[in-house]
């Protein structure tokens, strides 16, 4: 990342402070989405998405897998996947079971950052929203005579697929704290300008899913509050453009 | 079109498409057979002692492109000058430049060029306006002129036989740029004219469009004679300052950009962005009947940069061209 001078780093605050960003954009103003499905055929779903620069890609296997970063990949497990004990998670898990204590999928979905103009965790969990909806999910067939204690027969259908019910999983929105003034969707230059950002996984129904703070700031408990009803408003407007994009890049896919 | 990240519904792409054909069939108009592609044979007369220059080589006896461009003569010689090249620097050209070294008696600055241009501290007025020779210490404050990440206003001055590029600042109108944004755009965008600072009067902002593809957009800020510059600091609300006068910045942090003016600052860069990413020359018409067009419709800042103003952008632009072209 290029260097600022000090009046250019002014400018970015001031403008902050004024809710005029550099592009023109307000304080809580999403750069342009634009999803793209079914990136990736040998996975079982994926799904590209695009915030001005920012390009990432996720992907969606039943096996196998690469390594992600660990930052965004404990970021990104926090936010989706709940508590340990697996309660309040966005995934529905019991949908993946195949035989009840026994067999079920096991679900591995990848994130590739093409290229980073800032917000990446954003970008990264519209990305894996987009591809868990765009998921299909073989049908499996259970021989049922199977004996309690032997591993029982499944039938891996090729041509039947279960769609993933995503209404669950919930959208990450970062708030990068700017001056006393908060942002969302920050390029890099105004990220570099940030004192701390708190990245807030938030579902449809408005609850919150997971919470991660970066940046070396200290906050005051009121204003991780504030912060956090702010994501809540912000959500109904992400939550509506993102199904928007995904059943048109959806619909797309399917002509 | 690269790097345009938009989806465009079918109409728009549509929309976009004919404006496009329509710009190329104005443009092609002139010389469509002087473009080539690598391995095309150039047309010369056999007789002629032609000199083959850049882009050029001699092939089974034709004289063939290496690069994909258009061909140019000048008297005797022959050269292809390709379309998308790098920033290729001339003696006078403007260029807007980020300091990233401080070395001893010089800076060395990025310019979008494959080598990084140095100003010398003797090229460069000192903030007293004295002219004398410079001392040591004078090097060792030279800090307090420009430092690292600033961005900096200057001209070519030359070439070092290493081809190293040599600048100068030692006019008032050269110098730091404060309060405004930096963009780049690809460099063969901004052509080579009389003037490149601009003053665009109704908005009160400042206009630099750089040769090498830095364009400036700030705060319009006076040009003073250092002479009167104590009693613009007496007077501490004007955000107007010298230049030259780095002192005043620590006053100037707390001073705003008042809101109109930011406001038509960001108006400006995205409609400078959204000429670059469309791919059409920038020139301060251009800019300004762009600018124009988002206020008559009203537009938010922002949308700007949505689908819909990229469309009516290109399609007013081959309006223009093609009621110039009818003028002829």
């Amino acid at each position: 990342m290029v260097g600022l001078s000090l009046g250019e780093k002014n400018f970015i605050k001031g403008g902050i402070a004024q809710d005029i960003r550099t592009d023109g954009r307000k304080r809580l103003t999403y750069r342009p989405i634009f999803v793209e499905t079914g990136v990736i055929p040998q996975a079982s779903g994926s799904a590209r998405v695009k915030m001005g620069a920012t390009d990432v890609i996720a992907s969606v296997k039943g096996r196998g897998g690469e390594e992600l970063s660990v930052e965004l990949s404990t970021a990104l497990q926090r936010c989706l996947l709940g508590g340990k004990s697996g309660a309040g998670a966005g995934i529905d898990l019991s949908s993946l079971s195949i035989v009840e204590g026994k067999v079920c999928w096991d679900i591995y979905i990848d994130g590739l950052v093409v290229s980073s103009d800032g917000n990446l965790l954003d970008a990264l969990g519209a990305a894996v929203k987009a591809a868990l909806s765009n998921t299909a999910i073989p049908k499996v067939e259970v021989t049922a005579n199977a004996s309690s204690e032997e591993q029982p027969e499944v039938d891996v259908s090729d041509e039947e697929f279960l769609q993933f019910d995503t209404t669950g999983v919930p959208v990450i929105i970062t708030l990068t704290k700017v001056g006393s003034h908060y942002i969302v969707d920050a390029t890099p230059e105004e990220e570099s300008q940030m004192s701390s950002a708190v990245s807030i996984s938030v579902n449809s129904q408005g609850r919150i899913c997971g919470l991660t703070k970066r940046g070396g700031a200290g906050l005051d408990p009121s204003i991780i509050l504030d912060m956090i009803s702010v994501a809540k408003h912000v959500s109904d407007q992400l939550f509506n453009k993102l199904d928007s994009e995904i059943a048109a890049a959806e619909a797309c896919d399917d002509e | 079109m690269r790097g345009m990240q938009l989806s465009l519904n079918k109409t728009q792409k549509l929309r976009l498409e004919r404006a496009l054909e329509q710009l190329e069939s104005l443009s092609s108009k002139s010389n469509s057979d002087a473009s080539v592609t690598i391995a095309d044979n150039i047309s010369v007369n056999c007789e002629d002692a032609i000199l083959k220059g850049h882009g050029t080589t001699e092939l089974d006896g034709h004289v063939v492109a290496t690069l994909c461009g258009v061909v140019e003569r000048v008297n005797k010689l022959v050269y292809v000058r390709a379309l998308r090249a790098r920033y290729k620097p001339e003696i006078g050209d403007i260029i807007v430049g980020r300091v990233i070294e401080v070395a001893p008696k010089r800076w060395r600055l990025e310019i979008n060029f494959s080598q990084d241009a140095v100003l010398m501290l003797s090229s460069m007025n000192l903030p007293d306006g004295i002219q004398r020779r410079r001392t040591a210490i004078d090097e060792l404050n030279m800090r307090s002129i420009f430092e690292e990440n600033d961005v900096i206003c200057a001209e070519v001055r030359g070439f070092q036989h290493d081809g190293c590029l040599h600048l100068q600042a030692r006019s008032q109108k050269y110098g730091k740029l404060e309060r405004g944004q930096l963009l780049t755009i690809t460099p063969y965008l901004v052509k080579k004219r009389k003037q490149h600072f601009h003053y665009l009067e109704q908005y009160g902002i400042d206009l630099i469009l750089g040769c090498n593809g830095y364009v400036w957009v700030g705060e319009h800020v006076e040009v003073k004679d250092p002479m009167l510059v104590e009693d613009q600091l007496n007077k501490s609300e004007q955000p107007i300052a010298d230049s030259e006068n780095s002192m005043s910045s620590a006053d100037e942090v707390d001073t705003c950009t008042p809101l109109e003016t930011r406001q038509n600052i960001c108006r400006t860069a995205n409609a400078i962005r959204v000429l670059s990413t469309l791919g059409f020359v920038v020139t301060v018409e251009v800019i300004l009947a762009v600018v124009n067009l988002s206020m008559s419709l009203s537009l938010d800042i922002h949308e700007m940069l949505g689908p819909e103003f990229y469309v009516l952008v290109a399609e007013k632009e081959a309006e223009r061209r093609s009621s110039l072209g009818k003028k002829r």
